[in-house]
């Protein structure tokens, strides 16, 4: 009887529970202040040093830390969530007739978190860190700038095109007209630091960088959990509404979850298949679930310098072959199908191509018109983890099934992009994209602009070479007038589509989900978290 | 006796060397470039050069594992790549975490898996033995991130008896927090002590000299405990001595489930990141652990069985 009664008790604790919120929101008609914010993430912050700082997590906590000369417009639910550029440390910029200087007026009275001033000379310094730095990945970001290459090979420590022309106004002067300055001026590594503290930091400035944005380092426990404070001498008062910010790392995806469902964590991200799956589901949560399209793209990369992958017809075949709703599907429909490199939204980006359609009929009949045998057997070379093996199972039955028989190799991923830029590196293999900035340079210049092929480490690691693509990337680069630059790139695009020299599979999407008292909380297009416009209303049962 | 120690603390130290060089010798033959991994996709060939000059992996192997040796010797075991942050400091911080977790571990395993393969070994062919067995083979068939997880589910999120991973607070709430990692890491061990202590115990419970101990007209409590048990700890301890090794080599499964900040994290994503100075450091740490652990197996061998110091 007593055995029984025990196996009851554990089925009735085991049965489904009420996993609906648990708090409501009390008056979310305006923003309050105060509280802590208690977010995690499935990695570790490695550095907050700014000019070495490149990793997603590392990101995450310098957009709260730094601000910059401009920025991107906020993601607040009901505006543009935008990829336009503002200003923010800087009140106003003007570029001058020859289209290749900028001069940069700072805001009054900035000061970093310690009260000391922001002055011009630190966005110069920090510029000029970036290029000095050996391993700073952000130097080849700035050789736009007259004199940076200098700097960058040893030959000068003074950037010639950076002048602080006084303690409010910064000069920078570039080689050439660039469209695409602005955005790099709005990554973090641009963020000032005053020399004496970098001086004074020495190596712990990875711990301890001086902060000029919302928030500050009050503890980090690495690998564990960074506490951020509200900055009070923040330049944007109010804002920010939160007192702490509390992110927790190394905290798994189910995890998290689970301590989300508890009331542990204020909001859970990238949610793992079943909870993803469950919680889409659920009414009560829908207010809540913030999904964003990431500037990332997938695919699969060919060399189209290699047989059988030389004849574009087959390039093109293997895109027909190729389901991409199905990869959808297998990522829970939390992916965009895609039909070139350019994430949705990004400038240039052709709203009237579509995908290829899934039509093995026609990919038979194209590998059949280029000589490829049934039979023909082709390795794709991908990355060995569940997702990287899960898609290229559906991408090989794909190709199986017109005709052609495909081995699949894995590897880790540092192997792979190590791999895939040499000469002699794999034909076929999985690729990837990740945006620095909103801007088609970013993918096209660097995928596929033949200057970006080399024996080892070529960006253009399909080899791909068109005289065509070259000249109109070359004139779109300098071209200030944005529509006709909108136009060229649209060209590039359908250009790339009709040559294939990518299978273009799809463009991930991010899901977090907060719980109903944490308000103004939206996925930023590029920050994907930005946490200075985000308030908790009073928490109340529901 | 001290001849004998030093031979094992001379073979200890061959055998940390050995493992060294030839994760050096690895981890430089894998086809990732520890530049390409640092600077990411975006970098061009004048940048990825750029930083192999920076951390000298445009010198030749010899040229690189010479410098890193000496560094090794003098203390120095260099910055990882990823964070710039020295790997002392961050084996410093891992260790602690991953020692206390292998500890609890190994005490679950002894506080459960003995008791558990005494109960079998005395009851044998009896309905304890036969529960023994199964709950033995559940325990070492289960994958340990299928038990972390199932545990907590259940008596994290749903009875709440316990936090729902991290690390804690220094005092009770680090203890509370260890529980769950601590019994999951050790489920497979229990299993294995339960079954290891249940057939040497009941070899031993068969010897003549245990027979001798009964006619004697000693009690079975005395002749388990006292006689048998003793000459049954020989392989367990044994065991205790590798399991220490392997644990503190990191836990990487059970760390990372219960999100616990221990070197297993940090291997993985070395290795990941090919970030070799980290690699190299949790290495050594783990070699230096495995040989001590073996060391300190030797020594209780010796001080638990007087014939061994004759050999």
């Amino acid at each position: 009887m007593k055995v029984v009664a025990a196996v009851l008790a554990l089925v009735c604790a085991c049965s489904a529970p009420d996993r609906a919120p648990r708090w409501k929101a009390g008056d979310p008609a305006k923003p309050r202040a105060g509280g802590t914010l208690r977010v995690a993430t499935s990695d570790q912050v490695r550095t907050l040093d700014p000019v070495i700082a490149y990793d997603e997590i590392s990101n995450y906590v310098e957009q709260a830390l730094f601000a910059t000369l401009v920025t991107y417009e906020a993601a607040i639910p009901g505006s543009r969530a935008g990829t336009g550029v503002i200003p923010d440390l800087a009140e106003r910029w003007e570029l001058e007739p020859d289209g290749l200087t900028y001069r940069f007026h700072l805001r009054d009275h900035l000061t970093y978190a310690d009260g000391t001033p922001i002055v011009a000379g630190d966005f110069k310094f920090s510029l000029e860190r970036a290029l000095r730095t050996p391993d700073s990945p952000f130097g080849p970001f700035l050789v736009g700038i007259v004199g940076a290459s200098d700097v960058i090979e040893g030959k000068a420590t003074d950037c010639a095109g950076i002048v602080a022309v006084s303690s409010r106004e910064l000069l920078i002067r570039l080689v050439r007209p660039s469209p695409t300055f602005l955005l790099i001026l709005t990554m973090k590594f641009a963020a000032p630091q005053r020399a004496a503290w970098v001086e004074q930091a020495g190596d712990q400035l990875r711990r301890r960088p001086l902060a000029s944005g919302p928030f500050v380092v009050e503890r980090w426990d690495e690998g564990t959990v960074i506490v951020l404070a509200r900055n009070p001498r923040y330049w944007a008062s109010p804002r920010p509404y939160l007192d702490r910010i509390e992110m927790r790392e190394n905290l798994p995806r189910d995890t998290q979850f689970l301590m989300f469902m508890a009331g542990e964590l204020d909001a859970a991200e990238r949610l793992s298949s079943p909870d993803y799956v469950w919680i889409i589901d659920q009414p009560a949560w829908q207010p809540h679930l913030h999904q964003r399209a990431l500037p990332q793209v997938f695919g699969a990369r060919m060399n189209v310098t290699k047989k059988p992958f030389d004849d574009r017809r087959v390039r093109q075949a293997l895109n027909y072959a190729h389901d991409k709703s199905h990869t959808v599907k297998l990522l829970n429909n939390a992916a965009i199908p895609s039909h070139g490199i350019l994430p949705p939204g990004f400038p240039g980006r052709d709203p009237t191509l579509s995908p290829y359609p899934h039509d093995p009929a026609k990919a038979r009949a194209l590998l059949a018109e280029a000589g490829v045998a049934p039979g023909t057997r082709l390795t794709f070379v991908t990355q060995n983890d569940q997702q990287g093996e899960m898609l290229a199972a559906s991408l090989k039955g794909d190709l199986e099934d017109v005709g052609l028989v495909v081995d699949v190799q894995l590897v880790s991923f540092a192997t792979l992009s190590t791999i895939v830029g040499s000469i002699n590196g794999p034909a076929f293999s999985l690729t990837s994209w990740v945006g620095d900035y909103p801007d088609p340079t970013n993918f096209f210049d660097v995928r596929f602009h033949s200057r970006a092929i080399a024996d080892a480490n070529a960006t253009n690691d399909t080899r791909y070479s068109n005289p065509e693509l070259d000249a109109l990337l070359d004139t779109a680069q300098s071209e200030l007038d944005p529509q006709k630059r909108t136009a060229m790139y649209q060209r590039a695009e359908r250009i790339l589509y009709e040559d294939a020299p990518w299978i273009f599979d799809y463009h991930p999407m991010t899901t977090e989900v907060t719980q109903p008292y944490v308000m103004n909380f939206e996925l930023h297009p590029i920050w994907i978290r930005d946490y200075t416009h985000v308030w908790l209303a009073e928490r109340e049962p529901r | 006796m001290i001849g004998l120690v030093a031979r094992r603390v001379g073979w200890a130290l061959v055998v940390i060397w050995f493992v060294i060089t030839a994760t050096f010798a690895l981890a430089t033959a894998v086809p990732a470039d520890p530049a390409k991994a640092l600077l990411g996709p975006h970098a061009d060939e004048a940048a990825v050069e750029r930083v192999r000059a920076h951390y000298c992996l445009d010198r030749g192997l010899a040229a690189q594992y010479g410098c890193w040796v000496r560094n090794v010797a003098s203390g120095d075991l260099g910055e990882s790549y990823r964070s710039k942050r020295p790997v002392t400091e961050i084996l410093g911080d891992r260790i602690w975490p991953t020692a206390q977790l292998a500890l609890a571990a190994i005490l679950f395993q002894l506080l459960i898996g003995v008791p558990l393969g005494i109960l079998a070994a005395v009851r044998k062919r009896r309905w304890p033995d036969r529960a023994a067995t199964v709950a033995t083979l559940l325990a070492q068939s289960a994958p340990q991130f299928f038990l972390g997880t199932l545990a907590l589910y259940l008596f994290a999120y749903r009875f709440g008896w316990f936090p729902i991973g991290g690390y804690g607070e220094p005092g009770l709430d680090r203890l509370w927090h260890l529980v769950l990692p601590a019994l999951t890491l050790a489920s497979v061990g229990i299993a294995y002590y339960a079954r290891a202590m249940r057939s040497e115990l009941s070899e031993a419970l068969a010897a003549d000299y245990v027979r001798t101990a009964r006619a004697k007209g000693l009690p079975e409590r005395t002749v388990v405990l006292k006689h048998a048990l003793r000459n049954a700890l020989g392989p367990l301890v044994t065991l205790i001595g590798l399991d220490l090794g392997v644990l503190l080599g990191g836990a990487v499964v059970v760390e990372a489930i219960f999100a616990w900040p221990g070197l297993g994290r940090e291997v993985l994503q070395a290795v990941l990141e090919v970030d070799l100075p980290l690699i190299l450091g949790t290495v050594l740490v783990a070699a230096i652990a495995i040989a001590v652990a073996n060391l300190l197996v030797d020594l209780a061998l010796l001080w638990l069985d007087p014939r061994l110091r004759e050999r």
